[in-house]
C-alpha cells in the first residue's frame, strides 16, 4: 500500500512539473473518461482508447475522483493515469470501499469484525494500443484493439478473518483485451471486452476461492455503447459480465455475485474537464448481510481532469 | 443525351471502383442538401478556413496558400463529398499533403477548427458528424508524421 501511495506521489511531481504541461491535441472525449479500477474507457469497464489528452508524438496526464452509492454499500476511488503517445496507459487507483453491514458476521461466527470497516484497494493498470484507430477510419469495420492488464491489491483489514475462512487471496490480475469503434456517421460508440479474471466483486472480496468456491479464472465479457448527442455529451449503457466463485461457501445465494450493469452520461463542459453520473445496478453483494436479500443499485459519479 | 452517356460512364467508373469509392461517394445528395448546397458548404468553409488562418498551431501549415483559393478548392471537395453537383478538380490528398509534415495533432486541430465553423454556421451536430465521418479516413492521407 505505501509503496503505491510513493508511486502516485512521485508521478503527481513529475507531472506537475512539466511533461503535462506541453498542449495535448486529443479531440473531446476520445479520450474516454476514468473507469473505477483507473484505467480508461466508460465508467466499469476498460475500452481500447488510451486515456488523458495526448494523441501521437505527447504525453498526457489525468487524475479522477469518484464515487459509488448503493442502498448499503458505498464505494470512493481517486487515481492518476499517463497517456504516452496515444500507444501506452499506465494507471493507478485507489478505492476504499466502505463494508461497514459486514459486522453482522461477527454474529454468525467470532470474526472479530470491526465496526465501519472499509476494505481497501489498490489497481496498477496497463494498457498498450495494438491496432486500429476507433475515431478516425470512419470508413472501415476495423475497431481499436488494444490489450490491458490491471494488478489488483486489496487491503481487507479486519475482514482478514473472512478472506482467511473463505480462502480468498489478497491480490490478483486481470488481463483484458478491448475493441473500441466510433460510428462517426451515426454517433455511436461501441466496445467489447474480454477480460480473464479471479477476482470476487472486481477484488474486493479478495481473488480466487478455496472450495467449495472456484478457484480458477475465467473469461467474463463486458459490453458499452454510447451514443453523442453533441460534441461534449455522451449517453450510455454497460453490461460488465462477473464471475460467481464464492456462491458455493453458503446455502442459497448469500454469497452469490451478479452481473453490473449501468447507465450513464457523460459531459465535458472543457477540454480538461469531464463529468460522469450512471444509475448503477450492481446486483447482490453479501446480500446474506442486507434486508431482503436485496440487490445494490444507485448512483455512481466521477469527475476527470485530463491534460 | 450526352450527359446521360456521362452519367453512365461515371456510373460504370463508380461500380468498378466501388471498394474504394464507396465511403466517398455517396449515393444521395441528402448530406449536401442537409449543408443548404453549395452556398451553405461554402460558408462552412468560409468560416472553416478563417478559424485554421487564425489558429497559431494550424496557421503555420497553411503559410503558403492563398486562402481563397483554398475556400475554393475545399468547397468543391466538399461539394462533391456529400453528394453535391461539383467536380473537385484539385490535387489528391496524398499529394496535396505530402510536404506538409502534419501530424495527428495537427490533423485533430483542423477537425476542431471545421466543427466550431459548422457549429457556427448552426449545421446541426448529426450532420456534422456524417460529414466527419467522410473527412475522417483521409487522416491516412494525410498524416506523414507518426
Amino acid at each position: 500500500m505505501k509503496k503505491t501511495t510513493l508511486l502516485a506521489s512521485a508521478m503527481g511531481l513529475i507531472l506537475s512539473t512539466g511533461l503535462a504541461q506541453a498542449e495535448t491535441n486529443k479531440l473531446l472525449l476520445t479520450g474516454g473518461v476514468s473507469t473505477i479500477a483507473g484505467s480508461a474507457g466508460g465508467g466499469l469497464t476498460p475500452w481500447a482508447v488510451i486515456g488523458t489528452n495526448a494523441t501521437e508524438g505527447e504525453i498526457g496526464f489525468s487524475s479522477y475522483a469518484s464515487r459509488v452509492k448503493t442502498q448499503d454499500y458505498s464505494l470512493n476511488g481517486y487515481g492518476v493515469a499517463i497517456g504516452i503517445h496515444d500507444r501506452v496507459e499506465v494507471s493507478l487507483a485507489r478505492q476504499d470501499f466502505d463494508a461497514s453491514p459486514t459486522v453482522a458476521l461477527n454474529g454468525i461466527a467470532p470474526f472479530g469484525i470491526s465496526s465501519g470497516e472499509h476494505i481497501k484497494m489498490d489497481v496498477l493498470g496497463l494498457k498498450v494500443k495494438v491496432a486500429g484507430d476507433a475515431v478516425l477510419n470512419s470508413d472501415t469495420w476495423m475497431p481499436q484493439i488494444a490489450v490491458g492488464l490491471e494488478h489488483k491489491r486489496v487491503d481487507p483489514g479486519s475482514l482478514q478473518s473472512v478472506f482467511n475462512f473463505l480462502g480468498v487471496k489478497d491480490s490478483g490480475t486481470d488481463v483484458y483485451v478491448s475493441a473500441t469503434k466510433l460510428f462517426l456517421n451515426n454517433g455511436l460508440l461501441l466496445n467489447a471486452t474480454l477480460r480473464s479474471t479471479n477476482a470476487n466483486q472486481n477484488g474486493l472480496l479478495g481473488f480466487g476461492s478455496a472450495m467449495p468456491g472456484k478457484n480458477s479464472r475465467s473469461l467474463q465479457p463486458e459490453f458499452s455503447a454510447a451514443y453523442l448527442l453533441s460534441k461534449n455529451v455522451a449517453i450510455g449503457a454497460e453490461y460488465r459480465f462477473k464471475p460467481n466463485n464464492l456462491q458455493p461457501h453458503l446455502p442459497g445465494s448469500a454469497l452469490a455475485e451478479d452481473d453490473w450493469k449501468d447507465i450513464f452520461i457523460a459531459w465535458a463542459p472543457t477540454k480538461n474537464v469531464s463529468i460522469t453520473a450512471a444509475y448503477v445496478d450492481l446486483g447482490r453483494i453479501v446480500s446474506a448481510l442486507n434486508p431482503n436479500q436485496r440487490k445494490q443499485t444507485g448512483y455512481y459519479l466521477s469527475t476527470q481532469l485530463a491534460f | 443525351m450526352k450527359k446521360n452517356f456521362l452519367n453512365l460512364g461515371l456510373a460504370c467508373a463508380a461500380l468498378l471502383s466501388a471498394p474504394v469509392m464507396a465511403q466517398s461517394m455517396p449515393m444521395s445528395d441528402a448530406l449536401y442538401q442537409s449543408f443548404g448546397q453549395k452556398a451553405g458548404i461554402a460558408k462552412v468553409i468560409d468560416n472553416a478556413v478563417d478559424r485554421w488562418m487564425a489558429d497559431p498551431r494550424i496557421q503555420p501549415f497553411f503559410k503558403d496558400a492563398v486562402p481563397q483559393r483554398l475556400k475554393f478548392s475545399l468547397t468543391e471537395q466538399v461539394c462533391q463529398l456529400t453528394g453535391g453537383p461539383c467536380d473537385y478538380k484539385g490535387q489528391d490528398m496524398k499529394a496535396a499533403h505530402a510536404a506538409m509534415g502534419v501530424n495527428k495533432a495537427a490533423f485533430n486541430n483542423l477537425v476542431e477548427g471545421l466543427q466550431l465553423a459548422m457549429d457556427a454556421e448552426k449545421i446541426p451536430f448529426t450532420v456534422q458528424n456524417r460529414l466527419l465521418a467522410l473527412l475522417a479516413p483521409m487522416n491516412r492521407e494525410i498524416i506523414t508524421v507518426r
